[in-house]
């Protein structure tokens, strides 16, 4: 296999391709293809790309609206490009030259029967068009970026009437000229001033829905004076360098996986040449590089950078070949370690093959494998991980470690459109999982490891304050979810706005933690039914009788509607298969439904409340 | 100044690379009329890709008025870098 050998090159995907080997050729796409790659390369890439069949890939369908008021027809085979790799057989739809802004206002535009699944606000600086008289006062710099916003805000409001898409504004990409030259970082009326304060001011004015695409700092990633190419401009009105177009297409499609809630979860580490230089089982303690010269540099700064990684909420995970002692010997007693052992959820060294234990990782974790990266400097067990488990992110790492956290950072794998609380602690949570684990083992029944546990639940309507979360889970769930439904928070405002549409969300807490919000249940009456249109939960909390304690809130809720019957559908998915039997389980009986799809009913004339170790927190 | 077969046989893969046609052939006269894939989009692919290839920079109004491929090989003898 190719991919073990590192010989992809342009010639043999073609081949692969010519030989009706489909699904090789697109696998060795992925491998070759970079998004620094220049342009005529990226869209040599496309066009093969484009001329796949599509059977096999394993591609969703996704619509983007991609609303420019610049020429974006190169960029946009690109940026399908990118989407397909990322899994996504992607339409795009761009209005006419200069008819960006009319679509968006025109309920009538093709944009609206388009029906988008992400509309792409496009602007670069020159649509900004803010300008001031050199020496302007604070009020009328105020007021320049104020009226600049509103203009934005006031196209998200109007998109949001007609259409539930996620929308992404681009920052203003700050251009390197300024008459003023360094003078104009010294004040408020600059060019370059006015649009710093223009990208603030669109961060202070977001609204459920909406996020952010940096094209100022991807502008800067790529180098602010090739940013740009003056003669396209003039020619097509193209408003940023060919060169750059892979660049903003792969970061947009990572952003796109994040807010679908595919982005990566897990970080899985190698150790040796990984986390510190040498080999802990031959050099020892004192012998390893790690602080104190700089070599030993390059690993600290690469472990600070994972650790403000697990502070935003990503899992780390441990996989190594050693003895499980010397393995965890830095962590507890190297000074200049920046993990430690309590950073790690799921910590194995041993002598099995990486593949295997990268497995058992995403078992223990109860993630999925396609949630994980794994980093190793050895590039054989890189190899085998893609070979075995390509659905496991593998970033090539260059040799030198001084590299290493660009490298990551580069590859844009843990993206988000959203940060809550729980993100930040958990880590705690999967640890905490483990040590349930331990305990479990030392119960015959669950009953009573259950009752052991302590656990307090909590059943609320959903607000302001959970909303992110709520929406969160609803779109990051896939194995613990019924129907399969994504909203977006934005979608779920406008649904609970209605008074047939109740939103209820759950957290739990036991005595080795809190687990934070961990289920989220969306229900709409229909005369004197109440259906189950979405029911999500964290894998995490599985077995621990929350889904009865769950229920018994839904029933209550269907009462206060004056309902006679609660239905709820289980819709197949390709990773839902664990909730097929919930609802016979939880003593719903089937019902007549639709092919595709099961439905399950709870006659509330006679159904009692389901037994559950959970007590109902009787706090405020 | 580069040789004018050479520059031909190099610009003649640029094109069945851009135009995805591997038994794609030009000459001195053909122009967009002559191709239907070769519209104002692909123009400018095509342009880039002759720009990588022979290593040369454009300006503003010579890549709009590459009208046929005998004035691009004139260009290109010219110009070429590589």
């Amino acid at each position: 296999m190719t991919a073990q050998t590192g010989t992809i090159d342009w010639a043999s995907v073609k081949a692969c391709a010519a030989a009706g080997d489909a699904v090789g050729a697109f696998a060795m796409l992925g491998q070759l293809a970079r998004p620094e790659d220049d342009f005529t390369t990226q869209r040599r890439h496309a066009r093969l790309v484009q001329r796949l069949p599509r059977q096999g890939l394993g591609l969703q369908p996704l619509k983007v609206a991609l609303l420019a008021q610049s020429t974006t027809d190169h960029f946009a085979e690109i940026l399908g490009l990118w989407l397909a790799l990322a899994g996504y057989d992607a339409e795009i739809h761009q209005p006419p030259f200069g008819q960006a802004v009319q679509s968006i206002i025109n309920p009538a535009s093709p944009l609206y029967d388009f029906g988008a699944d992400v509309v792409w606000m496009f602007g670069t600086w020159r649509d900004v068009g803010l300008e001031v008289t050199p020496g302007a006062d604070a009020d009328a710099v105020a007021d320049a970026v104020a009226r600049a916003v509103e203009r934005e805000a006031s196209l998200w409001q109007a998109l949001r009437q007609r259409s539930d898409a996620l929308i992404v504004q681009n920052t203003a990409d700050i251009p390197a000229v300024d008459v003023f030259s360094h003078f104009a970082a010294n004040v408020a009326w600059s060019h370059r001033s006015l649009l710093h304060r223009y990208n603030l001011a669109l961060a202070d004015s977001l609204t459920p829905g909406v996020v952010l695409f940096d094209l100022d700092h991807v502008s800067a990633c790529h180098g602010k004076s090739r940013w740009t190419d003056p003669r396209y401009w003039h020619h097509s009105k193209h408003a940023f360098a060919f060169d750059a177009i892979g660049l903003v297409a792969h970061q947009f499609t990572q952003l796109v996986l994040g807010a679908k809630g595919r982005a990566r979860k897990c970080l899985v580490l190698d150790l040796d040449n990984t986390l510190w230089g040498g080999v802990i089982g031959d050099d020892g303690l004192d012998g390893i590089k790690l602080g104190n010269g700089a070599a030993g540099e390059a690993f600290v700064d690469f472990q600070a950078y994972i650790r403000r990684l697990k502070d935003r909420g990503i899992i780390l995970a441990v996989c190594s070949k050693n003895e499980d002692a010397n393995a965890r010997e830095p962590f507890l007693k190297h000074p200049d370690m920046r993990l430690g052992i309590d950073d790690i959820a799921v910590f194995r060294a041993n002598w099995d093959n990486k593949a295997d234990n990268i497995k058992a990782i995403a078992e223990a974790l109860n993630i999925g494998l396609d949630s994980l990266v794994f980093v190793d400097d050895n590039p054989a067990e890189r190899a085998l991980v893609r070979r075995f488990l390509p659905m496991v992110a593998v970033p090539e790492m260059p040799e030198d470690p001084s590299h290493y956290v660009e490298t990551l950072q580069r590859a844009h794998l843990f993206e988000t459109v959203s940060f809550s609380k729980e993100d930040g602690e958990r880590n705690e949570y999967y640890r905490a999982n483990a040590s349930r684990q331990e305990i479990r083992g030392q119960f015959a029944d669950l009953g009573a490891y259950q009752r052991s546990l302590e656990m307090i639940g909590r059943a609320a309507a959903i607000e302001a304050f959970t909303l992110p979360r709520s929406a969160q889970l609803i779109n990051k769930s896939n194995q613990f979810h019924l129907t399969g439904t994504r909203y977006g928070e934005a979608e779920i405002g406008d649904l609970l706005a209605q008074d047939h549409w109740a939103g209820r969300c759950f957290t739990l807490r036991d005595r080795f933690g809190d687990n934070g919000l961990i289920a989220v249940v969306l229900l709409r009456r229909d005369g004197r039914t109440a259906h189950v249109d979405t029911w999500v939960m964290s894998c995490r909390v599985l077995g621990r009788g929350m889904e009865e304690f769950i229920v018994n809130d839904m029933m209550a809720m269907a009462r206060t509607w004056g309902c006679t019957a609660l239905e709820g559908r289980y819709v197949p998915s390709k990773k839902n298969a664990l909730v097929a039997r919930l609802y016979p389980r939880l003593g719903f009986a089937e019902a007549a439904g639709p092919t595709g799809e099961t439905r399950w009913r709870l006659n509330l004339g006679t159904a009692a409340p389901l037994v559950t170790q959970i007590t109902p927190d009787s706090g405020p | 100044m580069a040789d004018r077969a050479e520059i031909g046989k190099r610009l003649l893969l640029v094109f069945r690379d851009v135009f995805d046609d591997d038994s794609l052939e030009i000459f001195d006269a053909m122009t967009a009329e002559d191709l239907d894939e070769w519209d104002s989009v692909s123009h400018i692919s095509l342009v880039l890709a002759v720009e990588r290839e022979f290593g040369v920079s454009l300006n503003a109004t010579e890549i709009g008025a590459l009208a046929n491929v005998g004035a691009m090989t004139d260009l290109l003898s010219d110009r070429a870098t590589r």
